[in-house]
């Protein structure tokens, strides 16, 4: 498994003084280690357990660049398994989601259970007589380990890789801000945007782990059209980024910077009046929390915002391009006029034709497009804002910095990255 | 002409089908439905699969493989990969007890 040899990636990444070197962004051969070394061995995000409510439900995703379907079994349990037929390789599930009995092959009639078993073929007579043929050992390949957290499915193709719950480790009490904020749980609206982006995932995840700064700059002009004024300063109020395991969160806590960017004012009625419910049930800290300005990452590539509720994956397709995958979450028991209002401000602002997603998707191509020059790509990258704001808070656990305008998630996560791109074992690899 | 006893009719409700065993003849599958007791061989006409492993709806029983979809009533095929018909067998209630006519000339005939 272990190709790291390759290349010196400690070189590369230098989080004591904050400087990285651009071919992370660009290099195929590095690209082609993080398939093995990140994603075909971290925890990824695969599904909402609202998309999956009853037997036979189904949504097919991908895992790095391997396609998987993902089933409500009829047992209740959820499996995942590679949406690619054993016997000549067809992918045998072509729809994004949807309910059904089985999966089939368009190309040979293969068909396959809701557990991945292989339960028949065309011509199945003519298998039998075959010396050695064994239906049993033909099934679509299961994902190693399949779990939940709080309604969020994830999977990994690693049979060695720890448990979810030590994957995440102390960050479960900053998922539980969104994930746990009601006691009914929460739920994915229906639909799934998907849209092509070219950059590099990393560029991507790095700005929602962490990328506070480009708020007031970037994105002043499209908070001037939308909300006739700009992103507020993140400056003065009380700020963090904190980080465990590479999972990362950057945040404030003025409980609506990033709700109200969604110019609904039903949204701020419903955040304000249940601050308190929120209080009791996270304490008042993690209630300001649940709307605030901040983003997060789950390593590697699963972001959302607190407050305007998108949640989405970069899926990796190549050094310089990603697939975005976008869903809108809300609490199962928020009224359906509230649900209605974050699905339109989403539309408005982080879809594809939305203000904020194409500010940022200009930025994020050309980051990555600028390091093809030969020249170029010999200049390391800055990444040292906030080296020293190192904290801690009573009430708040992980890596903690003080002061959201900080580079401080993203160097946490590229040494995350770093770490599993040299490691050859999850024994060496820090929790 | 041969007269299998099933079983009694309060151990099929409707909605549920079974697999008979035919000593030197294929399996058959016995139906309730809401039209009542149907039989019907229970191999699928297309692979090799056993109908009472698939899913009785209504008046159809799906095939576990590819899911054709099989009239219990008429054993005519209702969709692609099947386009033979089931063969059918009549099925009686004596004495309290499901009973299928069990006749190889019938079913060379359906």
């Amino acid at each position: 498994m272990n190709t790291a040899s390759a290349v010196d990636i400690s070189r590369l990444v230098d989080t004591e003084e904050g400087w990285v070197d651009r071919s992370i962004y660009w290099d195929p051969d590095l690209y082609a280690q993080e398939l093995e070394q990140i994603f075909a061995r971290c925890w990824l995000f695969l599904a909402h357990e609202s998309q999956l409510a009853k037997p036979g439900d189904y949504v097919t995703t991908t895992m790095g660049q391997d396609r998987v379907i993902v089933t409500r079994k009829r047992d209740g349990e959820i499996g995942a398994f590679l949406n690619s037929c054993p016997h000549r390789g067809n992918v045998v599930c072509h729809a994004e989601a949807g309910n059904t009995r089985g999966f089939v092959c368009n190309y040979h009639g293969w068909s396959f259970g809701l557990d991945g078993a292989l339960v028949g073929m065309h011509e199945q007579a003519a298998f039998d007589r075959s010396p050695g043929f064994d239906r049993t050992k033909l099934g679509l390949t299961p994902v190693a380990q399949v779990a939940t957290y709080k309604g969020l499915v994830f999977g990994t193709f690693d049979p060695g890789a720890p448990s979810l719950a030590e994957y995440f480790g102390d960050f479960t009490y900053y998922l539980d801000v969104l994930l746990d904020n009601d006691e009914g749980g929460t739920e994915f609206l229906p639909g799934c945007i998907s849209s092509v982006l070219n950059c590099n995932w990393k560029v991507a995840a790095e700005n929602f782990a962490g990328d506070a700064l480009h708020a007031g700059w970037t994105h002043d002009s499209g908070a001037r059209a939308m909300l006739g004024k700009g992103v507020a300063s993140v400056v003065d109020g009380e700020s963090y980024q904190a980080n465990v395991n590479g999972h990362c969160w950057e945040f404030n806590l003025d409980l609506l910077g990033n709700a109200a960017t969604l110019g609904d004012r039903a949204i701020l009625r419903y955040l304000r009046e249940r601050e308190p419910a929120m209080a009791e049930r996270l304490g008042p800290t993690r209630a300001r929390m649940v709307g605030s300005m901040a983003s997060v990452n789950v390593f590697p590539n699963f972001s959302f915002l607190p407050g305007q509720n998108t949640f989405r994956v970069w899926q990796p397709r190549g050094p310089q391009q990603i697939e975005l995958q976008t869903w809108v979450l809300v609490n199962r028991n928020a009224p359906q006029e509230i649900k209605d209002a974050y699905r339109k401000g989403v539309m408005m602002t982080f879809a594809p034709a939305g203000v904020f997603e194409m500010d940022d998707g200009e930025n994020w191509e050309y980051a990555t497009r600028a390091n093809d020059g030969v020249v170029t790509r010999r200049q390391r990258l800055y990444y040292g804002l906030g080296l020293g704001t190192a904290t801690t808070h009573p009430d708040l656990p992980g890596n903690l910095y003080r002061g959201q305008v900080n580079d401080a998630n993203q160097r946490a996560f590229l040494g995350r990255w770093a770490e599993l791109m040299q490691a050859d074992s999850w024994d060496r690899v820090t929790s | 002409m041969r007269r299998l006893e099933i079983c009694p009719a309060e151990d099929l409700p409707p909605g549920e089908m079974r697999r008979v065993e035919v000593p030197g003849g294929a399996p058959i599958a016995v139906y309730h439905t809401a039209s009542g007791f149907h039989a019907t061989a229970d191999t699928c006409s297309h692979a090799l699969a056993s109908l009472t492993d698939g899913d009785l709806e209504d008046e159809e029983v799906l095939c576990p493989v590819h899911w054709a979809r099989f009239d219990v009533r008429t054993g005519e095929p209702q969709c692609f990969p099947a386009t033979v018909a089931l063969a059918v067998y009549r099925v009686e209630v004596v004495g309290g007890v499901v009973t299928v006519l069990h006749n190889e000339e019938e079913e060379e005939v359906a």
